[in-house]
């Protein structure tokens, strides 16, 4: 019964298709952007957890034997 | 280059503080959910004590857990991460502060309110009326702190882990401030402003995205900080880590109706929950696999490394729960995964696996760090691991078999075609030596803590508190300036607004096509003639019902298949809920269902089996209920009830609550007292239990004739 009053609603089947071509439109920018940056970009950035600028530093080995 | 360098402090207080509330809250939490795992085969574990019963400790532990333990450990590392990540203090200590304690006293409440029976009902949204209030402020406190620090940062570009914490952010406000529209009854009570399918769309909506943006996405981004951190090696790849963002917040919102297949929900929407479900395990996969390739060339150090285990540990969870989710919400895989405890064991595989075992990786790396001194026992930690995992397995395995298990003995018919386990009962015995053996996985999970409690213990014993750590880095400087133009790029590292607005928008589309039919259904939905509000007296029992958390264990949602109707009667209909504010569809069986409860039973049956389940029912696992045979009715509150349910569109006429509806409560109540007496049980008229049993006696009658024990015409017909 539920089914009827939904699907009744003015168009309502279009949302599905609507948001799946938006989707893939997002999805398909989204690797365009990716693939355009720069190398030196991508390369500080996947490197600025290492980098927190403390003068004391980190101690990143101090939870090993 | 900028040589302008500045000093400053990175606050080392506030995380310690989250560090510590996550364990305290960690321990307590897991403790609770091991008193409800043993009340599953020990129902006298709850000392005949209501306040901790299995259906009030239910909700506590589901709440502790995510809001405590993950809460606080989220709040951990985003308060360690962010400043070191944006080269900034955070924006205010007051807010800060104000965050902690502000979440403290939220959990506290909870953790009071809880087991007196305070309950909205809600799955992960229990907490009633006024601490949802508290939630909203605390939360706005800390999206303002996150929100300056990222504003005043002195890092030029936005790192990965910060869009996920955004994401976060902005989407739990969202999803909690729509999913927590209430009316208030009460300083501590209140009834759902949607009803029926309308609040089962809603707080689905809100459940799955609760999973996605509290329990995934910022640990997400505490994965993309501290993973790199352990291995001392840059992120596998950062190209992947923002497809695996965008993919994952667009896709993720859109999953909610996997939680409603075969209920009352469009076939569509069903069918788009379970294709965006399935596409989820893409980002999911790319997101594990770049987590577990950050560690190439550093395989060796896991062997060693206590930390880099538990991490590997988690990220592995989260592949193996981001694959079993998409499956699970195959259509025909859940019908047969529905209401099982499969479900329990796949959520579980994700609480201890991934969250919890990257919380430790996580607590684990900081102790050292905040203390300035090395971990007190490296080979301690090892033996948390090697305990832990023990634990995840044995809680895991045996209710996988038991899921599996009940989903076919209720499925299971004869060559004659009957029933083959007509009584529900018998699938539950079944699988009680399984929640034994859950029971030891959580012990054994929780001994392992214990070790790390003791270990972080020393080992902050051993060092000395680095209050604030002392940084330098140039100020960020103009990046149009910098670059001569503005690419888009610049401007959504550039202008957190603009790209929190553009993650708005990317939940928002997929929520839309939830969020419409959830709006336009309360208008649509033609009330059944014969589908009449609740009595004042089924009124309060319903209220009991939520109180004792009966929904933990009994679903009121029979689905279209044979194996259900046989077994519990008519399939629902949307119409039939359209006065139940809160919807109690509930989403596990360890006992029957009720949608058609009503007149299944006579009076004097539902009295002796809530006094005690085991005299009716032989083999019960359910818990006596014996106070509700002493405790006074508080009818006193009755017109504030029914006032807040006219408020929300429940037809009761103008007036009804001062006089008649008394009327009408004392002489349906006096009926159901006749009645008890003919089964040989005298009860006064003005008890819980008179109440509750009134409600059960409705349930489903609606649309079914319903016996002359349950007849109850009021004066508002």
């Amino acid at each position: 019964m539920i089914e009827k009053i939904i699907n009744g609603i003015h168009g309502v089947r279009n949302y599905g298709v609507i948001s799946i071509c938006i989707l893939f439109a997002c999805f398909i920018g989204t690797v365009i952007w990716a693939f355009t940056r720069k190398k030196h970009y991508l390369t500080r950035m996947s490197a600025l957890p290492l980098n927190d600028g403390s003068k004391s530093g980190d101690l990143t080995d101090n939870h090993r034997p | 280059m900028n040589t302008n360098v500045e000093t400053f402090k990175y606050d080392n207080r506030i995380v310690r503080a989250f560090a510590i509330a996550t364990i305290v809250w960690g321990v307590v939490g897991m403790a609770v959910g091991l008193l409800a795992a043993v009340q599953l085969f020990l129902p006298e574990a709850n000392l005949n004590l209501q306040f901790i019963t299995f259906g009030r400790i239910r909700p506590l532990h589901t709440n502790a857990v995510i809001f405590a333990f993950v809460g606080n450990g989220m709040f951990t590392g985003i308060y360690y991460s962010l400043q070191r990540l944006c080269k900034a203090r955070m924006f205010s200590d007051f807010l800060s502060w104000f965050n902690f304690w502000g979440w403290q006293l939220i959990i506290v409440s909870a953790a009071l309110t809880l087991p007196l029976g305070f309950t909205t009902s809600k799955e992960y949204a229990e907490l009633e009326w006024p601490i949802d209030i508290a939630i909203t402020v605390v939360w706005v406190a800390f999206a303002v702190n996150l929100f300056g620090t990222i504003v005043k940062r002195r890092e030029q570009h936005m790192y990965v882990a910060i869009w996920f914490y955004i994401a976060t952010v902005v989407t739990i406000a969202v999803l909690h401030i729509v999913n927590s529209m209430e009316m208030p009854w009460s300083g501590l009570k209140s009834y759902s402003m949607y009803a029926g399918v309308q609040d089962a769309l809603v707080q689905w909506w809100y459940g799955h995205n609760a999973v996605a943006f509290f329990l995934t996405t910022p640990y997400l981004g505490l994965m993309y900080y501290f993973l790199p951190k352990a291995a001392n090696r840059p992120v596998f790849s950062y190209r992947l880590s923002v497809i695996h963002f965008w993919a994952l917040i667009f896709l993720y919102i859109w999953a909610g109706p996997h939680h409603l297949l075969y209920t009352a929900l469009p076939d569509w929407a069903q069918s788009l929950g379970m294709l965006f479900s399935l596409m989820l395990i893409a980002p999911s996969w790319g997101g594990t696999l770049n987590g577990l390739l950050t560690l190439r060339g550093a395989w060796d150090k896991v062997r060693q490394d206590p930390m880099l285990k538990f991490m590997v540990a988690a990220v592995t969870a989260y592949g193996m729960a981001t694959l079993e989710g998409p499956a699970l919400s195959i259509k025909s895989v859940n019908s047969l995964s529905h209401y099982t405890d499969w479900t329990v064991a796949h959520a579980h595989t994700g609480a201890l696996g991934w969250n919890g075992f990257l919380t430790f990786s996580m607590l684990y790396w900081l102790f050292p760090v905040l203390y300035r001194t090395k971990l007190w026992s490296v080979k301690l930690a090892n033996y948390h691991f090697w305990i832990s995992l023990l634990g995840v397995i044995f809680y895991v395995i045996p209710i996988y078999i038991a899921g599996v298990t009940e989903g076919l003995m209720w499925k299971q018919f004869t060559k004659d075609g009957f029933l083959q386990y007509p009584n529900f009962l018998e699938t539950i015995v079944q699988v009680v030596p399984m929640f034994r053996l859950r029971a030891i996985g959580g012990t054994l999970y929780i001994l392992g803590v214990l070790l790390m409690v003791y270990n972080l213990y020393r080992t902050a014993k051993s060092g000395k508190f680095e209050p604030d750590t002392v940084a330098q880095a140039a100020p960020r400087a103009n990046h149009a300036a910098v670059a001569g133009k503005t690419t888009f790029h610049r401007l959504l590292e550039g202008k957190p607004l603009f790209f929190t607005v553009l993650a708005v928008v990317a939940i928002l589309i997929g929520g839309i096509v939830e969020v419409i039919p959830m709006y336009l259904i309360k208008e649509n939905v033609p009330t059944i003639a014969s589908v009449k509000p609740y009595t004042p007296l089924e009124v309060m029992g319903r209220d009991i019902y939520i109180r004792e958390g009966c929904l933990g264990c009994h679903s009121q949602m029979i689905r279209p298949f044979r194996s259900e109707t046989e077994r519990y009667g008519e399939y629902s209909k949307a119409g039939e809920f359209v006065y139940d504010h809160p919807f109690l569809w509930g989403s596990e069986r360890k006992g029957p269902d009720l949608a058609r409860e009503g007149g299944r039973y006579p009076d004097a049956w539902h009295f002796n089996h809530m006094d005690d389940p085991r005299s009716t029912s032989p083999g019960s696992i359910m818990p006596r209920y014996s106070w509700l045979l002493t405790q006074p009715l508080d009818t006193n509150s009755l017109p504030a009830r029914l006032k807040a349910l006219r408020k929300v569109g429940v037809p009761y006429p103008a007036g009804y609550e001062n006089g008649p509806a008394q009327k009408d409560l004392v002489a349906q109540a006096t009926r159901v007292v006749q009645n008890l007496k003919q089964g040989a049980v005298t009860a006064e008229s003005d008890r819980e239990i008179i109440a509750l049993i009134a409600y059960l006696q409705r349930l489903g009658t609606d649309i079914k004739p319903a016996p002359a024990a349950a007849a109850a015409p009021s004066s508002f017909e």
